[in-house]
Order: C-alpha cells, then sequence, then structure tokens
C-alpha cells in the first residue's frame, strides 16, 4: 500500500477531473498527466530540482486514457516513482496501460453508462414528467457512477502499483458493462414506442406516421450510426423545402 | 438577448465537455435546460435539449475523433429559440431550432480541433527549465483551460445572436405547418435512437432486452392515454 497521505491523494484525485485541460495531437492527455501527478512528483523528488523535473517531462509525454479512469494510472504511477522505480520500467508500464484504459472506459462508460443515464432521463421526459426531475434524475444517477469509478481507480492504482492490470481484469467491469448496455438497450426499447406514437413533442401522431417512425427505427436498427448523418440531412431537406415555399408563396 | 449570461453559460458547459469537471452539464439535454432557466423557459430549452441529446447519444468521444462539441451549440440553439417572441412550444419553430443546432455543432466542433492544434504549439513552445519546476506545466494547463472557456463562451454568444437572426425571420416563412414539423422529427428521432442498439451490442445480442423494453415501452404508452 502507498505511504501518500490523504491530502496529496486528495489533491491527485481533484487534479485527475481536470486531466484532458491540455489534450493536444502531440501528447494526447499527457501533459494533464503530469499535472496531476505533480504533488506526488513534488513530494518524492522534492529535494532535488533535477530529479523533479526530470520526473515531470518523463510524465508529461505521450499518453492516453479514459478519463474516469485515469485514477488507475496515476495511482498505480505514483505508486512507482515512490518506490524509486527505474524511469524505462515507469515508461513501459505506462505504454502498457494507455491503449486498455482508454477501451475500457469508452466501453464502460460513453458507450454505456453515459446513455443509459441519458435514455432513463429522456424516457422520463417523454412520459410527462418534470424537466426539473429528468434532470435531477440524470445529474445524481450519471455522477454517483463517475465519483465512485473515479475514487475507485484512484485506490485500486495506489494499492496494486505495477499489478494494477490483474487487479483491474479481478474487478469485474466487463460483466458490468454488459449488464449497463442490456439496461440501456430496455431503456432505449421503452423509449422508441413512445417516440414513435407520440413524437418527441407528446403530441399525437397520426397512425401512418407513427408506422413511418417505427420502420425508420428498423432502418436504425439494421444499418446502425450509418443512417444518423441521412437522418439529420433528411430533416435539413424538410426545412428547406419549408422556408422555400414560404419564400414563394 | 442576456449575451453575457449565454456566454458565461456556454464557456462553463464547453470546459465540461472535455476539460474539467466532465459531469455532464455539457450534454444537450441538461445545457439545453439550464439556457431555458437563463430565459425562464425551462421545458421549452429541455424540449429542445432532450431532440439534440437524442441525436447526439451516438456519437462516442473516443480517442482523437473528431466530434461535434454539442453543449455549446446547444446552449445557442436554445438562446435563439427563446428570442422568437412566440412563447408556445410549437414543432415547426422547434424543428427549425434543431437544425440550427445541429449545423453549429460543426462549427463548435471544427472549433475543438483549432484550440487541441493550439495547444501543441503551447505544449512545444512552452520553455520547462526556468522557474519553480512544475509552474511552467500547471501554467500551461491552466492556459489551455481557460483558452477552451473562452473559445465555447465566443462561440455560444455568437451562435445565439446569429440563430435569433436566422430564426425569426425563418419562423415567419415556415409554411409547412405544426403536424408536419412533428412527424418529420418523430421520424428523424425514431432512425438515430433505432442505430443506438448498435453501440449497445447490435441486435443479435440485445434482441431480448430490445423486444421487452418496447414491450413495456407500448405498455407505458397505453397507460399515457
Amino acid at each position: 500500500m502507498s505511504a501518500l497521505g490523504f491530502g496529496v491523494r486528495l489533491r491527485v484525485f481533484l487534479r485527475s477531473f481536470a486531466i484532458q485541460g491540455s489534450w493536444n495531437y502531440r501528447t494526447l492527455v499527457g501533459t494533464g498527466f503530469a499535472f496531476a501527478l505533480l504533488p506526488v512528483l513534488r513530494l518524492v523528488h522534492g529535494s532535488s530540482t533535477q530529479a523533479l523535473r526530470s520526473a515531470i517531462d518523463r510524465q508529461a509525454g505521450l499518453f492516453n486514457t479514459h478519463p474516469y479512469l485515469s485514477g488507475i494510472a496515476l495511482g498505480a504511477v505514483a505508486r512507482l516513482e515512490e518506490d524509486g522505480a527505474p524511469p524505462e520500467l515507469i515508461e513501459r508500464f505506462k505504454a502498457a496501460l494507455r491503449g486498455s484504459l482508454g477501451t475500457l472506459g469508452d466501453r464502460l462508460v460513453w458507450a454505456g453508462w453515459r446513455p443509459a443515464c441519458m435514455l432513463l432521463s429522456v424516457l422520463l421526459l417523454l412520459s410527462g414528467a418534470p424537466w426539473f426531475v429528468a434532470i435531477a434524475v440524470f445529474l445524481l444517477a450519471y455522477n454517483t457512477g463517475h465519483l465512485l469509478l473515479r475514487w475507485w481507480a484512484l485506490r485500486t492504482g495506489l494499492e496494486a502499483g505495477r499489478g494494477v492490470a490483474e487487479r483491474v481484469r479481478e474487478a469485474g467491469l466487463e460483466p458490468l458493462r454488459d449488464r449497463i448496455a442490456a439496461a440501456a438497450t430496455f431503456l432505449l426499447g421503452c423509449t422508441l414506442p413512445l417516440v414513435a406514437a407520440r413524437g418527441v413533442t407528446a403530441d399525437p401522431i397520426r397512425p401512418a406516421i407513427a408506422v413511418l417512425a417505427g420502420l425508420a427505427a428498423f432502418l436504425g436498427l439494421r444499418f446502425g450510426m450509418l443512417t444518423r448523418r441521412p437522418a439529420i440531412t433528411g430533416l435539413a431537406l424538410v426545412v428547406a423545402i419549408g422556408l422555400l415555399l414560404g419564400l414563394v408563396r | 438577448m442576456n449575451v453575457l449570461g449565454v456566454g458565461l453559460l456556454g464557456g462553463l458547459v464547453g470546459l465540461d465537455a472535455t476539460s474539467f469537471p466532465q459531469v455532464m452539464v455539457s450534454r444537450p439535454l441538461v445545457a439545453g435546460t439550464l439556457t431555458g432557466l437563463l430565459f425562464g423557459q425551462p421545458a421549452e430549452g429541455a424540449m429542445v435539449g432532450a431532440i439534440l441529446e437524442i441525436f447526439d447519444l451516438g456519437i462516442l468521444p473516443v480517442g482523437a475523433a473528431r466530434y461535434p462539441d454539442s453543449g455549446t451549440a446547444t446552449v445557442a440553439a436554445v438562446a435563439a429559440y427563446s428570442s422568437i417572441p412566440l412563447h408556445a412550444l410549437d414543432p415547426g419553430i422547434l424543428l427549425l431550432t434543431v437544425i440550427f443546432g445541429l449545423a453549429w455543432e460543426s462549427v463548435t466542433g471544427t472549433s475543438t480541433v483549432w484550440l487541441r492544434r493550439l495547444n501543441e504549439r503551447l505544449v512545444l513552445s512552452t520553455p520547462r527549465w526556468h522557474g519553480r519546476p512544475g509552474l511552467a506545466l500547471e501554467r500551461l494547463h491552466l492556459t489551455s483551460m481557460l483558452l477552451d472557456f473562452l473559445r465555447a463562451a465566443l462561440l455560444a454568444a455568437s451562435g445565439a445572436l446569429l440563430g435569433s437572426l436566422l430564426l425569426k425571420p425563418a419562423a415567419g416563412r415556415w409554411v409547412l405547418g405544426s403536424e408536419f414539423a412533428a412527424a418529420a422529427l418523430a421520424v428523424a428521432a425514431a432512425t438515430v435512437l433505432g442505430a443506438l442498439v448498435s453501440i449497445f451490442g447490435g441486435w443479435r445480442e440485445r434482441r431480448a432486452a430490445l423486444v421487452l423494453g418496447i414491450a413495456c415501452g407500448s405498455l407505458l404508452l397505453l397507460l399515457l392515454r
């Protein structure tokens, strides 16, 4: 277990919320990673300016991760720095974590938890719930998961150090992701009949239009995200025709 | 129009999208409602936000991919919607607002790419060996975040002004009627909602959950009648 005090941990945790603040195409979140890790680096290498500068340079290089899981890498690298691990080992360790944390977080949060919470909120709104209920449910549900995940990630990284990959595997995030995706699909299924029959403004829609919306949903199901652009182009065409007719009259 | 308020809100929403703290006030549904609150029309803001949300739910901010900055665009779109004197939730004007919001998203998304290139230059030009160790890095990081805030604030405010200039005359020329607009929105929304199944694992993997959901949704529909 890391000997870093609660104050340092808290500062790293809070700074990790800004890890993507200087996102760029050269180092990706590298500079943000070093920014978040600075409290640890100052504590560990504070006695030697040269060692501290080298450590900052080392940590500010190319790195990428999902922001919510960045704590895993931050915690584990903090442990390595604390234990005086050689720079080459830290580099190799970071390179090994880089891709996997990004993919895991993208699947778990961006393609799972976030749309699931949002679909619940949209469903509430379309069912006639007041706007503040829909918004409160989304923000509370989403951020409970968000904050728990961030705190768990940092704690796991600090506890496991170099063995963090195994700890993450044992944590069962993939099965959790699968359950979240199933719940999100269920909520999506609940939303579809409402949109098809009442539209997005909850006004009654003619049966023929409802059937058309059902067919459109089937097309979306069949061709996936390829249908987003044609759907938007179709809407833009409707607007263009409507405005053109208005100009002619 | 409260341009300063729109700018400040847009800046905070833009910052939340990537830089800090990603608590999702930058999602169109939340950003739309907050903008609506600013203009005393939270329910209308939530509705515009919900529609834009449906169109953006399937866009994943993965790696270095280009994606729209939907929150900032939603702030601009809802502010523009609120500037129209017609205060009832009219599907025709809603459709015009949604199209404006979707178009403005591509502008805000492009600005994010420019900011990231600027960040790259900042990283390369930052002198690392002067002053207290780490200070230059902290300054660089905070400067990038400030630039992100300013970018979003400027685009939200300018988008709101442009949107209100475009929407006011367009609303007067809309002749296809509310029913047609509502139908067009419903069909397009159903298409992108159907497409979402692909990000949850696809039809083969999720058919049981989807069918069960549709059954429950149909039941809910009957109860709401």
